[in-house]
């Protein structure tokens, strides 16, 4: 009797322990030029790391994958371009990932979701973006368009003429992220106040979460328009032309001084718990924000203000509170 | 004596009674074969089913049928859009696949010497054997931009329902063929005589004694052709357009059933909304629709098949 008593004691102790004991990929030198987070050795680190949702945000995360592997780690990184809306559903109500990539905000909805499977989701926002607005280089007449003529080419405009008189009499064929997508909502949210009955009630529409259809519409057209992140402009600048908004040319300069209209805060959701139970998203995400700012400029997009990227890092420390 | 057939001695030849465990075994093997291709299809119609009750439940059949609008996401539910796209692609890939794959089976049923169609049957079929995922990129990348350039850049859009169609009747084309010769083959000897004998020439012969003699087989051939056409998934996907819209002007962008089921069923809506159920419904007409296309077929095999001794 006293024997299994103090074996079950010992074996509480070492529970305890285990659940205390430091993260195996805690490494001296850290690349957080914040100095906040601990230095990460991917080699360490095992097990796969499941995130699913933003394509926008799909190749900032595919680029720190990349980095974490060439860094030594050897497991599973998958990451699913599946649009905000089902990042969300997949990390909130069907609890399949450990982490949602998202180029929105997480819906109230969600985090009911979220508590509903025990989960409370933490927001880490990791960047901008800018959205950027396209016509075919074909296209000779646009360069620049106001917000409010922005709403009209992309819900009741027939003709490109009915927006501004100099513009040719002809239909303006629309190419818009599919319905599921962060972009679409923040367009929405943003030029129709959430009336997305404007935009899809709109002729000439073309809907797709592959932005690669959206690209080669564009192009081939001179009288079409079209919008999505601003990195899938970069990588096809030498098809595409960018228009201005109100005047305000899509830039980091612009961007970090707020005057671009469409720019979007981009965020990682992921949960304390997980955090916990899986030692490999811990690190993944203390790489991801040691190392964001380089994928981000060499995706495409905008750092996020100082002050929410060092939140965004507390936050996680306090995760991982007294694992490191 | 003949000791291999025991039943000799008693006089009676029974077959029934010996047993046969291997006979046995493989005619249970096949049955459950067959079970298993009965109760896949009974699998469907029954998801088909409840998914779509759900739907209609919600949705309304007046409006499902009576809208000209489809947008899940604000609660427009008309098919017609979806359904038209669907027709116009069929349409023209039948306008491609009926024409060629009658003359080409009228070739290789009627002149063609046995060694040419040796060499072209299997020729056709590597038609068949190419995924069809290389025809959507075939659509999009080189018959779109051949109409744009022909036909102007105004009138051709980049994702366009005539182009798909077109390529849809490439790729149906073997199938229609190949049928249409088989029917044709099937007609005997004797009437084809009889007409020569009439004094009527090789081209009467084929165009007024076969091809009339073989219409039931020829009929089927074009409709199960259509059944094809109407499920064909992967061209319209990539080729077609991504929006739905309703629009008889063939150049113009347009979804259809199978294209607007395979974009929105891409991981990206939630497993608990009207907009995933909705996607049952289309895929409960094109069960319909193919599954009238197939049976039509058939009757006309049955009804109008003559039988030559």
């Amino acid at each position: 009797m006293k024997k299994s008593l103090a074996i079950l004691l010992l074996a509480l102790v070492a529970a305890t322990a285990s659940a205390q004991a430091k993260y195996p990929w805690v490494a001296k030198v850290s690349d957080d030029p914040d100095k906040l987070l601990p230095g990460v050795d991917p080699a360490k680190a095992t097990g796969a790391i499941v995130t699913a949702g933003s394509s926008t945000v799909y190749p900032v995360s595919e680029y720190i994958a990349e980095i974490f592997k060439e860094d030594g780690f050897t497991g599973q990184v998958s990451i699913d371009s599946i649009g905000s809306g089902a990042g969300f559903e997949r990390f909130a109500k069907t609890g399949e990932t450990d982490i949602a990539n998202a180029s929105a905000p997480m819906p109230a909805s969600s985090y009911e979701a979220a508590k509903a499977i025990g989960r409370s989701p933490i927001e880490f926002r990791i960047g901008t973006d800018a959205l950027a607005v396209v016509v075919s280089k074909k296209n000779t007449f646009a360069k620049d368009v106001t917000q409010a003529e922005l709403a009209l080419l992309f819900s009741s405009a027939v003709n490109w003429s009915d927006v501004r008189p100099s513009w040719p009499k002809m239909p303006v064929k629309r190419y818009s992220p599919g319905t599921d997508s962060g972009t679409f909502s923040y367009f929405v949210e943003h030029l129709f106040k959430k009336d997305k009955a404007k935009l899809l009630g709109a002729k000439n529409l073309q809907l797709s979460e592959d932005d690669n259809v959206l690209v080669r519409g564009v192009e081939a057209d001179q009288y079409a328009i079209g919008y999505f992140g601003f990195a899938y402009y970069l990588e096809n600048r030498s098809r595409l032309n960018v228009l201005k908004i109100d005047g305000v040319e899509a830039s980091a300069a612009t961007v970090d001084a707020g005057t671009y209209p469409l720019a979007r805060p981009l965020f990682l959701y992921s949960d304390a718990k997980i955090i916990n139970e899986k030692p490999q998203v811990a690190a993944f995400l203390t790489y991801y924000l040691s190392n964001v700012d380089e994928a981000l400029e060499a995706v495409g997009y905008f750092p996020a203000p100082d002050a929410e990227i060092k939140a965004a890092k507390r936050k996680l420390l306090e995760a991982m509170k007294g694992r490191y | 004596m003949h000791e291999t057939f025991p039943d000799a001695r008693t006089g009676r030849l029974s077959l029934a009674k010996r047993a046969r465990p291997v006979e046995a075994a493989i005619r249970g093997l096949l049955s459950v074969s067959a079970a298993i291709s009965v109760l896949t299809t009974l699998g469907i119609v029954v998801t088909l089913g409840t998914e779509s009750w759900g739907f209609f439940r919600e949705v309304g059949i007046l409006e499902f049928l009576g809208s000209l609008e489809w947008q899940p996401v604000i609660g427009d539910f008309g098919i017609w859009p979806l359904f038209n796209a669907t027709l116009t692609t069929s349409f023209y890939a039948m306008l491609v696949a009926l024409p060629l794959g009658l003359m080409v089976a009228i070739y290789l049923a009627e002149y063609a010497s046995d060694r040419v169609r040796e060499t072209l049957k299997p020729v056709l079929e590597v038609l068949a054997g190419i995924p069809t995922v290389v025809y959507g990129y075939f659509a999009l990348a080189t018959v779109t931009p051949f109409l744009r350039s022909l036909l102007g850049t105004e009138l051709v859009g980049v994702y366009n329902t005539f182009s798909a169609g077109i390529v849809m009747g490439i790729l149906i084309l073997p199938l229609v063929s190949s049928m249409c010769e088989d029917a044709l083959s099937a007609v005997p000897r004797s009437l084809r005589e009889g007409a020569y004998a009439m004094g009527a020439t090789k081209l009467e012969v084929a165009t007024q004694v076969v091809v009339p003699a073989a219409f039931s087989g020829l009929a089927a051939a074009f409709i199960l052709g259509l059944s094809r056409a109407v499920g064909e998934t992967m061209i319209v996907a990539l080729a077609a357009g991504a929006g739905p819209k309703f629009t008889l002007n063939p150049f113009e962008p347009a979804e259809t059933m199978t294209g607007h089921i395979v974009r929105i069923s891409g991981g990206d809506i939630s497993y608990d909304s009207i907009d995933y159920r909705s996607l049952f419904a289309i895929a409960l007409v094109l069960f319909l629709v193919t599954l009238a296309l197939n049976s039509l077929s058939r009757r006309i095999v049955a009804k109008h098949g003559e039988v030559y001794e």
